[in-house]
């Protein structure tokens, strides 16, 4: 379908590529390596002094040229930049225009992303006199081979009237695009512009999708990769005043013609639009995870289906990928691991893991407090366990009568704990037959639970430090021997 | 470390209070002059420390989440079914036809991770009746809960045994 293009112009397919040679010496002074193969291919197919006029022209604007701006879009701002000339080109356009039919041919040969577009602009002012160049100007303009496939010529010998018919209609989807509708959209800024002439509008309309990138700042299209909304050409006039604040809040007053657009830049053809509703729904754009909005705006990505199913498809995977990488965080160890399933198998892991811990904590609980009359209401009235300095305050107290009864001291302080502690001790080491014994599992707990970080012997250092620092002198010494006496705690502990 | 107070509405401090409240309650009826207590109490007690943990910790989470809930409608179920043995079965019933209902619809976008999701759910507490986009958010919801028990509990624990 393309080739019938060239046929048109009667020019030979093949022609083109001969002239790289010659061009690629002019063009090596050039800055960007993408801008040097642009415009080999532009300069390729300007045989004539146009060419020349064209190469001046881009020379001039790689200073402005954002590497980052995609191909097409960095050829529409030059080709913007020169479409004053363009007027006085206008039999060489055709022979550009027709050029740059052949490069969709062999793609492979030119290595260019998008080759065509460099003849768009160019031949803008020569649309309405021209419908075969509006025809591939909406072809060219239209991101890449792909979307040139689904394409046939939708331009008859009645362009005006179809243009204003897009014009006036922008809604109404090409039934000839069955999946990227981007030529309608171009069509109606060809039709701007063969009917104004006004090239602000026109540069608005052209990069409609990249407006939001370009227009205020070339860095922007990173940053609002996400939030990306076509400002259909029915409301340029109203978005071009503010693109910039608006960029990244671009509403979709068209809700049916935003449906299937495509978004403009190939460097952003694999981030992530957010997610669209069918319906018109006007308001600013969110991120998938905002729940403020009652829809979710969706890009159609290029290349893919823009079906609602697969949109909302691909809006879940985003969620939960997003969601994947909130549990990464949390899940210790999961830095490592790549893949969803993988993942998933580490959290579920770490989840049962916990579950166990669990378990293993309150039956320790449950037997080793059986003979402790713990003031458990003072500990709760301070907030003992909010931290581990208050719970050192706390303690100190209880380590103290712990400590004696270890060492066989008297303490004044908790008499009725005596017995208790005493047992306790005792406790502490049936506590261990115990716990193997009632209950098997214990063995694994306290396999996993070794994996983890414990409580035990740090947080006792820095709770005796911290009893030290707050503590008399004559204390000292219990709190010497309290240190010792945990540590015999903890080292049983760990045991256990 | 510094002395400051941590937020005294955290969830931490939430289960930690109510814990050592169910904890006092569990403690209390036991004679601390008894001889070590057999096996048998000692697995009561723990039965009882464990429902006690999730209970409190669910009930710091209020209804926030889809586990809580579930969580506390089990917890609610089974002491009912325990006091009012002839009615319990009722209503495990109706609860799982419920979940069979909800879990159908909400499977359907697992793409290749239909195991792992599965056995995902089943850790989870009232995971069945989510799809897997919610499920991963309850879950990162239920890991922060859990690793704040087990921290609060090792605490009580460690205390408890240096006595």
């Amino acid at each position: 379908m393309e080739n019938h293009f060239f046929l048109d112009a009667g020019i030979p397919p093949q022609a083109p590529p001969l002239h790289f040679g010659s061009s690629l010496s002019d063009w090596q002074s050039l800055p960007s390596a993408m801008e040097m193969e642009m415009e080999i291919q532009s300069q390729d197919c300007f045989p004539t002094g146009y060419g020349l006029r064209y190469e001046s022209a881009m020379v001039s604007s790689p200073p402005a040229s954002n590497c980052n701006m995609s191909s097409e879009s960095l050829m529409m701002r030059k080709l913007t930049g020169n479409s004053g000339e363009i007027p006085h080109h206008s039999q060489p356009m055709l022979a550009a225009s027709s050029c740059y039919g052949t490069p969709m041919n062999s793609p492979p040969q030119l290595n260019l992303p998008l080759p065509r577009p460099v003849a768009l602009d160019s031949s803008v002012a020569d649309f309405s006199a021209d419908p075969g160049f509006a025809e591939r100007a909406a072809k060219f303009s239209c991101f890449g081979s792909r979307s040139f496939n689904g394409r046939t010529t939708q331009f008859g010998p009645k362009d005006s009237v179809e243009i204003a018919a897009y014009r006036s209609n922008p809604l109404a989807p090409n039934a000839k695009l069955p999946r990227v509708s981007s030529s309608p959209a171009i069509k109606q800024r060809v039709a701007q512009v063969g009917g104004t002439n006004n090239r602000s509008e026109l540069a608005i309309s052209q990069e409609e999708s990249t407006v939001s990138e370009q227009n205020p700042e070339p860095g922007f299209k990173g940053s609002n990769s996400r939030k990306r909304k076509a400002v259909p050409k029915a409301k340029t006039k109203e978005t071009s005043p503010s693109p910039s604040p608006n960029a990244s809040k671009v509403t979709e007053p068209n809700g049916a013609s935003n449906e299937k657009r495509c978004k403009l830049s190939e460097s952003n053809a694999n981030e992530n639009g957010s997610g669209k509703s069918e319906e018109d729904a006007k308001g600013s754009s969110t991120r998938a995870l905002e729940p403020s909005q009652d829809y979710v705006h969706v890009r159609a990505r290029r290349g893919q289906a823009t079906d609602s199913h697969s949109l909302a498809e691909r809006v879940r995977r985003e969620k939960i990928s997003e969601r994947m990488k909130l549990l990464q965080d949390l899940v210790p160890g999961c830095n490592k691991v790549t893949g969803k399933a993988l993942m998933l198998d580490e959290i579920i892991n770490y989840v049962q893991s916990l579950q166990r811990q669990v378990e293993f904590l309150s039956m320790k609980l449950a037997s080793v407090n059986t003979r402790l009359d713990f003031n458990v209401e003072s500990l709760m009235s301070k907030d003992t366990f909010q931290s581990n300095t208050q719970q050192q305050q706390q303690i100190f107290p209880i380590n103290s009568s712990a400590a004696s009864a270890f060492l066989g001291h008297q303490s004044q302080q908790n008499p009725p704990l005596h017995s208790n502690i005493a047992n306790g001790t005792m406790t502490q080491c049936s506590v261990d037959h115990l716990d193997t014994a009632i209950c098997p599992k214990l063995n694994q707990f306290l396999e996993t639970v070794s994996q983890y970080p414990t409580f035990c012997e740090g947080d006792l250092e820095t709770l005796v430090q911290m009893g030290f620092g707050q503590n008399q002198s004559q204390e000292m010494a219990l709190h010497s021997q309290n240190f010792q006496g945990l540590n015999q705690v903890s080292g049983m502990k760990v045991e256990l | 470390m510094d002395s400051q107070l941590l937020n005294p509405t955290s969830l931490k401090s939430r289960f930690t209070a109510r814990f050592l409240r169910a904890l006092t309650k569990i403690n209390a009826p036991n004679p601390i002059s008894s001889s070590s207590p057999t096996p048998r109490e000692i697995f009561q007690r723990y039965r009882r420390i464990k429902v006690a943990a999730d209970k409190s910790m669910a009930y710091s989470v209020r209804s926030r989440t889809t586990w809580s809930r579930a969580t506390l409608s089990r917890l609610r179920t089974r002491s009912r079914h325990r006091r009012l043995a002839s009615f319990g079965p009722r209503s495990s019933v109706t609860t799982a036809a419920v979940l069979k209902k909800t879990s159908s619809h909400g499977k359907e976008n697992e793409g290749g991770l239909g195991v792992q999701a599965g056995e995902l759910r089943e850790l989870v507490p009232g995971g069945e009746a989510m799809d897997l986009c919610n499920l991963l958010d309850e879950t990162a919801h239920y890991i922060k809960c859990l690793t704040t028990q087990v921290q609060v509990m090792k605490t009580i624990a460690n205390l408890y045994s240096l006595e």
